[in-house]
Order: structure tokens, then sequence, then C-alpha cells
């Protein structure tokens, strides 16, 4: 087994990067240009590491050369460097939208450093052999996304910050618990050790405790139904770019850990546990859509929207099969892109008000004192969400459908292609309410100048191309990722145990 | 003996942690926090410290005989490390909060109810 210092890379970029951004803590200037230098290095070390997962298997790195079990391993399979993939791309957006940022929150000299070590914390979590690990990159990500909610512009953040740490502790309480209960039962915490002992058809006493403690753990950092009501106050409080961070790939962390629940570590109870998240998924799809119908302000409606698409993927997992899983990883990844295009051009949207609110009452009619570019921007953003062809939201939308017509549960696929068109609905008001009425009184005073659009055009035109270019390419990595996920002997080969026991 | 000690000493804390965390008052809230987190901590020593005979040290291993497992004492030190990070960030967002709010109180705390 040979250590692949890609991984290192991957992770440690962004450590450096917010240490380095500390020092130079005087000048804002060169922090926000070493976070964005720090992202495309890290996002850098990550396409080759997608790259050379595709090309040559599992790829490892045994940290301080403690072999697993033993150590600490970080594996990149072929879902974990889709994922670091993705958060990394993402992540690049996020620290260029900061780069040109008018919030009051982006000078202070902590801003940069904790983005920087919320991106350690996702990666993290995505390219990490052992629950352990997990558990640390969790609580990295927790923690600092509630800092920067925390000292949001927006006056609530604080109170929101308040309300996410101690749900989300009381989360990641449960998640050690469970850890801690699969200590005990399996006497490792490394993934591939575990999956290994439960191939054997053994199951220790404690462990379908531990794996429902670890599901609601990461049902809960996805914010899914029962566990979602803190969502749309955080999601909408926090500064814009750390809100298309939260809403698009923080959520994922959750979707990633459910993934490794059922397609490695608990295979044989996957059933149960894919109806329970099928369930859940439906009940996220409809209240999450019927929520962003009646929400008062544009960027809670797109949280709302998340708590929804986060339903979308969730039914995916729970038709199983291969191709509902290609559904749901297809959907996830792309809805990482438009989520975090669509939040930061309301953020650019919101910068032009007086008092920096999203709310519909300040920002109806805005649209006529705006670029045209955004208007457009928005409409495919939201066109893209509800699926319509030729963006990448079709592309999800037809894969995941297709995985139902596999499975032939038709009134889950019902409710599916029928919360399409309320998404539709949503985001065609909205838009219609900012850049088609006239405006209020209260939206008369805007500022000359805005956020910049460079971000948010980026992610947009990555959508167009992943819907058209790319849209074959993407399936087809997706495809050979769920191939390789579906024979859980893949990864715990590619892990390499040195005793083998 | 000891083991059942442990794990009343274990369920009692979880209780407490529990009850404290869910109250009204925020700053017993994060001190509940920090109850429970303790409460898990010492489930994962009990994890591996009742197994062996021996302290982990390399010298005094002798040939047959069991020594406890190590790990889980370094897992409770990075744990205790993590939730010193989070029970400190917490405290200082009650502070802030105090400050702003004038309570502690979390039903007054309610100013993004629309």
């Amino acid at each position: 087994m040979t250590d692949n210092p890609l991984l290192l890379g991957a992770l440690a970029t962004p450590l450096i990067g917010a240490i380095l951004a500390l020092l130079s803590a005087r000048s804002n200037r060169r922090q926000r240009a070493i976070g964005v230098a720090a992202g495309l290095i890290a996002w850098i070390f990550a396409a080759g590491l997608l790259a050379q997962v595709h090309e040559f298997g599992v790829q490892t790195y045994a940290l301080g050369s403690w072999q697993p079990p033993y150590g600490i391993v970080l594996v990149a399979d072929a879902l974990g460097a889709l994922f670091a993939f993705m958060v990394t791309t993402i992540m690049v957006a996020g620290l260029l939208y900061t780069y040109h940022c008018h919030d009051k929150c982006m000078t202070y000299p902590t801003f940069v450093p904790l983005f920087l070590l919320m991106e350690v914390g996702l990666v993290g979590a995505m390219l990490t052999g052992d629950l352990f690990t997990l558990f640390i990159s969790m609580e990295l990500m927790v923690l600092a996304s509630v800092s920067l909610t925390a000292i949001s512009d927006d006056q609530f953040g604080l109170e929101a910050a308040l309300k996410y740490i101690l749900i989300s502790s009381m989360g990641t309480l449960f998640l050690l618990l469970g850890i801690a209960a699969m200590y005990a039962t399996f006497g490792t915490l490394n993934m591939a050790e575990i999956a290994q002992t439960l191939l054997t058809g053994e199951r220790p006493f404690l462990a379908p405790a531990a794996a429902l403690m670890l599901l609601c753990a990461f049902l809960l950092k996805s914010a899914v139904f029962p566990f979602h009501f803190w969502q749309p106050d955080f999601h909408t409080t926090a500064p814009t770019p750390i809100s298309a961070m939260l809403s698009s790939i923080v959520v994922k962390v959750g979707v990633y850990g459910i993934f490794r629940l059922v397609t490695l570590l608990f295979i044989e109870e996957a059933f149960l546990l894919e109806r329970l998240l099928g369930v859940l998924g439906v009940i996220g799809i409809v209240f999450g859509s019927l929520g962003a119908l009646r929400t008062y302000n544009a960027k809670r409606m797109l949280a709302y929207s998340t708590f929804a698409q986060i339903g979308f993927i969730l039914v995916g997992i729970g038709w199983g099969g291969t191709l509902a899983l290609v559904g749901a990883i297809v959907y996830a990844f792309n809805h990482a892109f438009i989520k975090s295009a669509l939040l930061m051009l309301m953020g650019v949207v919101a910068s032009y008000t007086k008092i920096k609110t999203a709310d519909f009452v300040h920002v109806r009619g805005l649209g006529t004192k705006l670029p045209p570019l955004l208007s457009w921007l928005v409409l495919l953003g939201g066109l893209a969400l509800a699926g319509v062809p030729p963006l990448n939201g079709f592309i999800s939308k037809l894969a995941l459908i297709q995985g139902g017509v596999d499975n032939g549960d038709w009134v889950n696929l019902i409710i599916v292609v029928a919360a399409g068109i309320l998404t539709l609905m949503y985001m065609i008001r909205a838009w219609q309410q900012i850049f088609q009425q006239a405006p209020l009184p209260s939206t008369t005073e805007t500022k000359p100048v805005g956020d910049s659009m460079a971000a948010p055009l980026l992610l947009i035109a990555i959508c167009l191309l992943l819907g058209t270019v790319f849209a074959e390419p993407l399936l087809q990595l997706i495809s050979e990722t769920v191939r390789q996920m579906m024979d859980p002997q893949i990864y715990i080969a590619g892990v390499g145990l040195s005793n083998g026991s | 003996m000891i083991e059942f000690m442990f794990a009343l000493a274990i369920g009692i804390l979880f209780g407490i942690g529990v009850f404290q965390l869910l109250r009204r008052d925020l700053i017993k809230a994060a001190i509940g926090f920090a109850i429970l987190f303790s409460a898990i901590n010492l489930f994962f020593v009990a994890a591996g410290a009742f197994e062996g005979e021996f302290a982990p040290y390399l010298s005094n291993v002798q040939a047959g005989r069991s020594v406890s497992d190590p790990l889980v004492q370094a897992f409770i030190l990075t744990a205790i490390v993590v939730s010193f990070g989070s029970f400190s960030l917490l405290l200082g967002i009650v502070n802030i909060i105090s400050q702003r709010y004038d309570t502690v109180d979390s039903n007054d705390v309610t100013q993004l109810k629309h």
C-alpha cells in the first residue's frame, strides 16, 4: 500500500491557508487573496485525486505512517473523491465571492481563516477512513459555521447560531455516543474493518443501536424532517458566501454519511433504513416545497428549498438499487452547484438594498435598477433548480425518475414530479417579484454598488456545462462510482488492512 | 462491582445532562452540555478500561498478561479538546446573547419568530 500525497494535500492546503491567513491578519486584502489561492490549490489536489481514483482505484494515505487499522488513514474511494471534488469546487466559488463582497463581517480578521477551517472539516469528513476522524471533522465544520453565522451582518445571526449550536452539539454528542458504541462492539473505528466484520454476518449486541445513533446524527446535519427546524433560520441569517456553502455542501456531509451507512457498513439492514429514509424524504419534499412557496424572504425560500431537495436525494436512496443510487448522487452533485449559485445571486440582490436584506418587501421591483445579467442568471438558476432541460437540474431529475421507474414506486414518483412543478412555481414567483414587478416605496433607495457577480456567474456556467456538454461524462462517472459502491470489497481491499483481522 | 458503579455513574450523569440541556436558562443548558459530554467520554473510557491487567506502557508488558486498551484514552483526550472548544464557543455566544437581549431565558430570545 502506497501513500498518495494528493490526499494529504487536499486536506492540508486549506489548513495551511487558514494559518497563513491568521498570520496576515493585518491586511484584509491579502487574507482574501490567500483564501482564494488556498481554495484553488485544494481544488487542484481534489481534481487530481478524482482522476487518480478512477484510473488506479482506491487511494489511501496513512497519517504518520501508522498503518491501518491502528493509525488514522485517509481514504479516497470513488464516492469520497467525487464528494471532495464537489466540495472544493464550490469552496473556490465561495472564496471568490468573499473576495469582492462588501459585508462588514468579511473585514473581520478571523473570517477567512474560519472559512478555510470549514473547508478542512468538509474535506476531512469526505476523505477520512475512520469514524473518529469523521466526528472531529464534523465538529470542526460545525464550530466554524456557527462562528461565521454568529458574526453575520444580519442582526438575527447570533440567535440562529445559538439555536444551531445547541441542536448540533446534541447531534454531535449522539454521533460520539454511536462511535463509542461502535468501538465497544468492534474494537476498532476503521470503517473498512467494521465493514469487514459486518460482512461476515456477525451482528454484535450494540451494533443496531450504534447504527441508529449515527443515522440520527447524519439526518440532523442534513436537516431532514424531524431535525430540520433550525435550518431555515440558520441558512437565512448566515453571511451570503457562508449560507451558499451551508445550503449546498455542508448539508451534503450528512448525505455522504448516509451513503456510507447503507452501502458500506450496514448493507443487510439497508433495506429497513432505506424505507425510513424514503418516508422522511417525501415529508421533506412536500413540506419544504410548500414552505418555500409561502415565505417572505428570498434567502429563506432557498433554505426551505434545500429542505425539499435533500428530500429528493433521500427518496433516491430510499428506492435503493443501482439506478436510484445513481439518481441520488447525480442529484446531490448538481444541487450543490445550483443552490450555491442561487444563494449567491440572492446575496448580490440583497447587497443592493439599503439595510441588506432579501425580504420580498424590500427587494420587490429592485430588478429595474440592477444589471440585466443578474436577472438572467437568477432565471437560469431557478430553471435549473426546477429541472428544465438545458441545465443540469434536468439531468438530475431525469436520473432520479429513471431510478423510480426502475423501482416501480409510482406514488413517490408522482410526488417527485409534482414537487418539481412546485419548485418552478416558487422560483418563478421570486424572480417575478424581484425583476418584473413595479418597485414598492420601500425599495426606492438602493446602494450604487453591490457584490460582484463573478462567483455565481461561474457556478451558473458550470451548471450549463454540466447540463449539456458534460452531462454524459458526469452520468458515466457516477455510474462507475455506484458500481464501486455496490461492492464494499473494493473499499475494504483498497484500504489494505495490515493484519487482516 | 466497579463496573456496575461506573455504569450507574454514567447513567446518572447522562440523566442530569439531558435534564439541564433542556432547561430554559441558557447557561444551565450550556453546563448540561458539558455534563453530557463528560458522560459520553466516560462511556467511551468504559469501552476499553476494564479489559486488561496493566497500564499500556511498553516496558512493563509481561508475556501472557494483557494490557488495557490505550486507544480509548487517546480518543478521549481528543474528544475532551473538542468538547472544550464547543463549550467555550457556546458560552461565548450565550454571553453576547445576554448582553444584546438582556436575558438568558431562552423563552425571551425569540426575535427570529415573525
